[in-house]
């Protein structure tokens, strides 16, 4: 899952960065407008982490003008809690809302909903074949046993099971895996797909030839 | 308890007038018209009793049998202008003339009696009540002195009957009455149309008083209605005053525009309250966040360290914004104590341009001084900060190479100090609202220590002292200036 966090107070930035990367996002930053929508216009992010007030451009404004281009989910983080900011806020097009000071936990729980809902997921638990993968304490089991998964490929298997039944391109792996700083050419993909096949068994990732991977 | 409401004690007060002034009038209108009937009735009473007494007054000299009323042809009564003979008893005569005054068929029928000096009747008209004389005989005694006056008449009131009496010098008495039932039957209904018109006048007057009285009082009730729910909290409530000539009516308008300054007031401290929460909201998440995510798993020393200042700078921000808030809390109760003292502005103005010139050297901004000595009477601890925070300011938006000047010079017995920037300028819709609390012209707080509060308390140090303080952009940087009063 990768994400992309729009803020312009260094040390909020940061942290944020810090502790969804700890979370196994792939994990984009910006810390003005003009950049921030640069950004979300050209890659696919699973979700954006944007910042009302910002220099340059300003979060509202970022939001109409992506809504322009991209569905992607947008959690506003703002300092103003009053109703009509957070109708305002909705109405732009944002998907949902946390008011400064938050907990990391809530910021947590509520960017695992937005990319729930966005692939139309109701639960946090997706079971594939015999596999069972818990989105909300990011833990996998095979036939009631648990599997241990490195972080990376965890969100491996988290994006292929929210996408299944679809072919996902090794591209758009790379795009939701890895964030801008990680070199795409590397052959990083293939050793987690290899991981995860000696743990979840080796059909549990199906190889489309020519076009990608799938499950279920 | 209904007492001590207005509108009763003036609906109370002038009813108790309007009832007096009503019952004098009627009572002297009824009195009028009852010594009008009885003065009329008392003229004709009168009348005959001078003529009965005439009858009396002149007997005949040569002695003529006594004689009653229509028992003969009238006696002719020679009148030689002889001296009349008191010691003979008179006679009476009633003439036909005279009878005719006191027919009984009358619409108006008079009696008449006539005592001798013995007390006995003399004459007396068929239609006189019975039992007269002894009313009389008591009205003699108390009439003891009045011999001299021989057409005096008493008048006296029996039941329906008025009657006069008068006793002549020769002792006879003559009375002469009517009933004036009829007279008062008509005052009687002269009394009832007064008080009738009395009482429609009371009530007219009492209505419209009321009407009055509440119209007049409306204004007040809904003034306290108004005022009750303001200080329920409701400070949007305004007093509706339609009519705004009358006392009230400006009254209600003096306490709209109150209401509406207290309002205004209430919402800026509302405003400033929330920007202040606001303004505390991003250093505690960055708080939060650093915390949250430090202690989520095994640290190293380093990372520690990483959280540990970023915490520190959140910290120092909040300490900042909070000093400014005191700060202006202070200047808003008046409890901000300027000093008095004259001191040369161009020093305080060389001195705060001496403070901030590590960070011009370090921005690559150039500061230009052009200081005119003056002194001013005020705050130099006070001014400096504002010289500091406005070259700070500058600086801020003022790129490498620029340049500030800082012009100090007196005009029209103000000195006047001009900062000016070389930077991007400030746009004119924020020309405006530089001054304002947390206003900053760029949305973002990116600001390094900016907390939105300097050029406000700036405002208010210069205000302090009775001076102005005004921002100009011409598109190629912006200039603050600043008027403070010489001789204060």
């Amino acid at each position: 899952m990768r994400i992309l966090i729009v803020e312009d107070e260094p040390d909020l930035l940061a942290s944020l960065a810090q502790a969804l990367r700890e979370e196994g996002y792939a994990v984009d930053t910006a810390d003005n407008g003009e950049d921030g929508l640069f950004n979300a216009e050209g890659t696919d992010y699973d979700a954006l982490v944007l910042d009302v007030m910002l220099p340059g451009l300003d979060g509202w404004e970022l939001l109409r003008r992506l809504r322009k281009t991209k569905k992607t989910p947008v959690l506003m983080l703002t300092a103003r809690d009053q109703t009509r900011d957070r109708v305002r806020g909705l109405d732009t097009g944002a998907d949902d809302y946390v008011v400064k000071p938050f907990d990391l936990e809530e910021v947590f729980a509520r960017l695992r909903a937005l990319i729930r809902r966005c692939a139309n997921q109701t639960t946090n638990v997706i079971e594939v074949g015999d596999a069972r993968i818990d989105t909300a304490t990011r833990n996998v089991s095979r036939k009631g046993q648990p599997v241990e998964l490195t972080a990376r490929e965890y969100s491996l298997v988290e994006f292929l099971a929210l996408h299944r039944g679809e072919v996902v391109t090794r591209s758009q792996l790379y795009e939701h895996l890895f964030d801008e700083n990680e070199s795409s050419l590397s052959n990083l993909l293939d050793v987690h797909v290899s991981n995860v096949r000696k743990k979840l068994g080796p059909d549990f990732i199906v190889t489309r030839r020519g076009h990608g991977y799938g499950i279920g | 308890m209904i007492l001590k409401s207005i509108k009763w004690r003036l609906q109370l007060w002038y009813g108790l007038i309007l009832i007096a002034v009503l019952v004098g009038f009627g009572c002297s209108a009824y009195q009028l018209e009852r010594g009008r009937q009885f003065r009329r009735i008392d003229d004709e009473i009168h009348l005959r009793i001078r003529m009965l007494t005439q009858q009396l007054h002149r007997p005949p000299r040569g002695p003529v049998p006594g004689r009653f009323p229509g028992e003969g042809p009238p006696p002719e009564f020679p009148d030689d202008g002889g001296p009349e003979d008191s010691r003979r008893p008179p006679r009476f005569i009633l003439t036909p003339q005279l009878a005719a005054l006191f027919d009984p068929n009358a619409l108006e029928p008079f009696y008449f009696v006539v005592i001798g000096r013995d007390g006995r009747e003399m004459a007396r008209s068929t239609n006189a009540p019975a039992g007269l004389a002894n009313g009389l005989e008591e009205q003699r005694q108390e009439n003891a002195g009045g011999q001299g006056l021989p057409l005096d008449p008493l008048a006296l009131m029996r039941g329906n009957y008025r009657e006069l009496s008068v006793y002549l010098p020769s002792d006879e008495k003559i009375l002469v009455g009517r009933n004036i039932q009829p007279e008062l039957e008509e005052l009687r209904l002269t009394a009832l149309k007064l008080t009738g018109f009395g009482g429609v006048i009371l009530f007219i007057g009492l209505t419209g008083g009321w009407w009055l009285v509440r119209r007049t009082l409306r204004p007040i009730a809904e003034i306290s209605a108004a005022a009750a729910k303001i200080s329920a909290g409701d400070l949007s409530q305004r007093i509706s005053a339609a009519d705004t000539e009358s006392e009230l009516g400006q009254l209600a308008a003096v306490l709209n525009s109150t209401f509406g300054r207290l309002e205004t007031a209430f919402a800026q401290q509302q405003q400033f309250a929330a920007d202040a929460a606001h303004e505390l909201r991003t250093p505690v998440s960055v708080i939060l966040t650093q915390t949250q995510t430090a202690l989520a798993r095994e640290r190293d020393a380093a990372g520690y360290r990483q959280t540990v200042e970023a915490c520190q700078r959140a910290a120092q921000r909040m300490r900042r914004l909070i000093e400014s808030l005191l700060e202006l809390a202070r200047f808003d109760a008046g409890q901000e104590v300027m000093q008095r003292l004259k001191f040369d502005l161009a020093k305080t103005v060389a001195n705060g341009v001496e403070m901030v010139h590590p960070l011009a050297t370090e921005q690559g901004v150039k500061i230009i001084t052009e200081l005119q000595p003056l002194e001013i009477p005020g705050d130099s601890e006070r001014l400096t900060q504002v010289v500091t925070n406005l070259l700070t300011n500058a600086i801020q938006f003022t790129p490498r190479d620029g340049e500030i000047r800082v012009r100090l010079a007196a005009r029209d017995g103000l000195a006047i100090l001009e900062v000016s920037d070389t930077g991007k300028g400030i746009a004119p819709e924020d020309l405006r609202r530089v001054f304002e609390r947390f206003y900053r012209a760029d949305k973002s707080r990116t600001g390094k220590g900016n907390s939105g509060l300097g050029l406000p308390i700036c405002k208010s140090i210069v205000e302090a002292h009775g001076g102005t303080i005004e921002a100009a952009s011409t598109g190629a940087g912006a200039t603050i200036t600043l008027r403070l009063p010489v001789n204060a």
